[in-house]
């Protein structure tokens, strides 16, 4: 790899092949002519035409052996230099079979490549099956931000030319040369964008796996055929390595994608027995609260109330809120499997939060909780169910404050940004934060860290919120509050599909005891 | 007199209602199935009917599809141990005059058999 020190190279070699043969003409001429001249006395010896005769002959009779010695020290010289780079990537190629993981071989390729040729620009692109386009996975001497932007077509001129001509490497201005100006111009396109003089592209077997572009500091460097011999070899352990990468990537994202269907068929298993077992409890346990509750309320809307000892009052009073709170649980249990009917209607989201935190203000006023709120601007109206969204927030809200116990501050913020039709609602508290297990679990139903607690709450806000085609989110580390994130889109749901022929009056749901 | 008819499969429900009604000066009927219920409104004559939704045999939308087709003048609340949308549509389709879900607040129920009988008082 003589790089583009070639051509200094070829002018060192001449002016050293010149001095030697000049100064061997004249040695040889004075030792003639001295020896000459005092053996046998001809003087002619010393006349300059016979010094031209001997320096023509000695030149013509040393010019070849010369030049192949000189050309054999040279060689020797520079290839030092030249093996210890060719040793260097071979050694590397061989340690790549090794790494697993794309982006860490790519950045190891492009890096060691561009470091030991003293290279400008290297920049390896790899297929995206996604896509079914080439990206460039990693680059030496280019900003992440550059090469990220560069996406090439499977049509593209590029790939179109390196499938043609398989596992050579290409030239940039050899390659343009030979082409239609049409073509030439695309190619040339393709070349400009990946900043490359030459192309090696990688091949495993038939398949193009990707390839390496590069460019080098000077516009007149240059490689020879041997260079290119050593690139191919190159180019095959780099191409078996990155096959490989891509198939453990592919394998992974695969899994991911399993895993993700597990998980959901197993949460839809979940909230189906959830739900059969819901509408059974609500049938099977109403009744029976509906009776006790009843009749304690019978005896507490007594009308002679003096007749009521206080004792019996408070007993009485404590049978019926506990029994609408036994009563509350299927009804939230239930909630998720029926909410998709529910009435919608445009609504004013920052109503409904303000609303909450009126209602859980007083609580939190006796427990030195503090609530503070940001409400953004251009709050557009949100069609959804009121009742649905008051739930969300009342359970975030709640479940903060649950989470401080006493003393401490919730900020709630929302905001829209209108550029991703995003409406924003962020909850955050100054509680113990929580323990980085139970935040994958937190929206299961049933789990709870608190004793008291049902465990239904996250649960419930989670399928109302993706009921809406949104998303939750927790953030959260242990002794430092918690931040949860809920993201509504406004187009999916906000606009009214077709106002309902029957509009049922919010009366209809009595808000019970 | 204010008339009140109560139906449900559960007598000790029909028993606190009763209690509960007849301490406000109700003239009030049971009925445990729907049979019954549409006889009782029949010879009874209410002017109100807490109905239950989930019964055997007959169920409470068509015990309240037939009174609303024979005695349109009566009205009737819906109570049940669940609320579904679809159910609360059907309900309001058939022409019920609330639905409310158990446990039930009698203080609301009160409120609510006082409203619907002062509008039919209101309107004769």
């Amino acid at each position: 790899m003589g790089l583009y020190l070639k051509k200094r190279k070829r002018f060192l070699k001449k002016v050293l092949l010149g001095l030697i043969l000049f100064s061997s003409g004249a040695a040889v001429f004075s030792a003639l002519s001295l020896f000459l001249k005092q053996r046998a006395g001809l003087l002619w010896i010393s006349h300059p035409l016979f010094l031209l005769l001997m320096m023509t002959l000695v030149s013509v009779t040393l010019y070849k052996p010369l030049d192949s010695a000189v050309t054999q020290i040279f060689r020797n010289y520079f290839n030092r230099k030249k093996t210890f780079r060719q040793i260097t990537l071979m050694n590397l190629a061989e340690e790549l079979a090794l790494i697993l993981d794309l982006k860490e071989l790519a950045n190891l390729i492009v890096n060691s490549f561009g470091e030991v040729l003293q290279l400008k620009t290297v920049a390896l692109a790899v297929p995206c099956r996604m896509r079914g386009d080439f990206e460039i996975t990693a680059a030496y001497g280019w900003s992440v931000s550059d090469y990220r932007k560069i996406r090439l077509p499977d049509s593209s001129a590029m790939l179109t030319f390196l499938r043609q001509n398989g596992p050579h490497v290409q030239v940039r201005e050899r390659a343009v040369r030979m082409m239609s100006w049409q073509d030439a111009n695309k190619l040339t396109q393709d070349f400009d964008a990946l900043r490359a003089a030459w192309i090696i592209p990688l091949y495993v077997k038939d398949e193009l796996t990707g390839f390496l572009a590069f460019s080098a500091f000077s516009p007149d460097a240059v490689f020879d055929e041997s260079d290119f011999q050593f690139f191919r070899e190159f180019a095959r352990g780099v191409a078996k390595s990155i096959r490989n990468a891509l198939s453990v990537q592919e394998l992974k994202a695969a899994n991911h994608e399993l895993q993700d269907i597990q998980s959901q068929l197993i949460q839809s298993t979940k909230i189906k027995a959830i739900e059969q077992l819901a509408t059974g409890i609500a049938h099977e346990i109403h009744n029976p609260l509906t009776i006790i509750s009843g009749k304690a309320q019978v005896l507490l809307l007594k009308k002679d109330r003096a007749a009521l000892d206080q004792q019996v009052e408070e007993v009485l009073k404590t049978i019926v809120k506990q029994t609408k709170r036994a009563a509350d649980i299927t009804r939230k249990l239930l909630m998720f499997s029926q909410g998709s009917g529910a009435p919608k209607e445009p609504l004013k989201l920052e109503q409904i939060l303000d609303d909450t935190i009126a209602l859980v203000s007083y609580q939190t006023s006796l427990d030195g909780i503090e609530i503070a709120k940001t409400i953004g601007s251009g709050i557009p109206r949100f069609y959804g169910n009121v009742h649905e969204l008051r739930e969300v927030f009342l359970n975030l809200i709640l479940n903060a404050v649950q989470s401080i116990g006493s003393q401490g501050r919730i900020h709630v913020e929302m905001v829209y940004q209108a550029v991703d039709e995003i409406l924003t609602v962020q909850i955050s508290d100054t509680g113990p934060g929580i323990d980085q297990d139970h935040i994958e679990k937190l929206f299961n139903p049933f789990f709870t860290t608190r004793h008291d607690a049902v465990g239904l709450g996250l649960f419930v806000t989670k399928q109302i919120v993706h009921r809406y085609g949104g998303s939750i989110r927790v953030e959260s580390q242990k002794g430092s509050g918690s931040l949860f994130i809920v993201r509504f889109p406004i187009t999916a749901s906000s606009q009214p599909i077709a106002q309902r022929e029957e509009a049922v009056p919010l009366s209809l749901f009595p808000e019970g005891l | 007199m204010k008339k009140l008819l109560v139906v449900d499969d559960e007598e000790e429900i029909c028993d606190f209602l009763k209690a509960f009604f007849e301490e406000r000066e109700f003239d009030v009927h049971t009925a445990h199935s729907g049979a019954q219920a549409l006889d009782s409104v029949k010879s009874a004559s209410p002017q109100v009917v807490l109905l239950d939704v989930h019964m055997p045999g007959m169920d409470g939308m068509s015990v309240l599809r037939q009174i609303k087709q024979g005695y349109p003048g009566v009205k009737v609340i819906m109570v049940t141990a669940i609320e579904t949308q679809e159910k609360i549509e059907e309900a309001m389709r058939l022409g019920a005059d609330n639905y409310i879900t158990k446990p039930l607040s009698l203080e609301y129920l009160e409120k609510d058999v006082q409203e619907k009988i002062s509008l039919l008082t209101g309107k004769k």
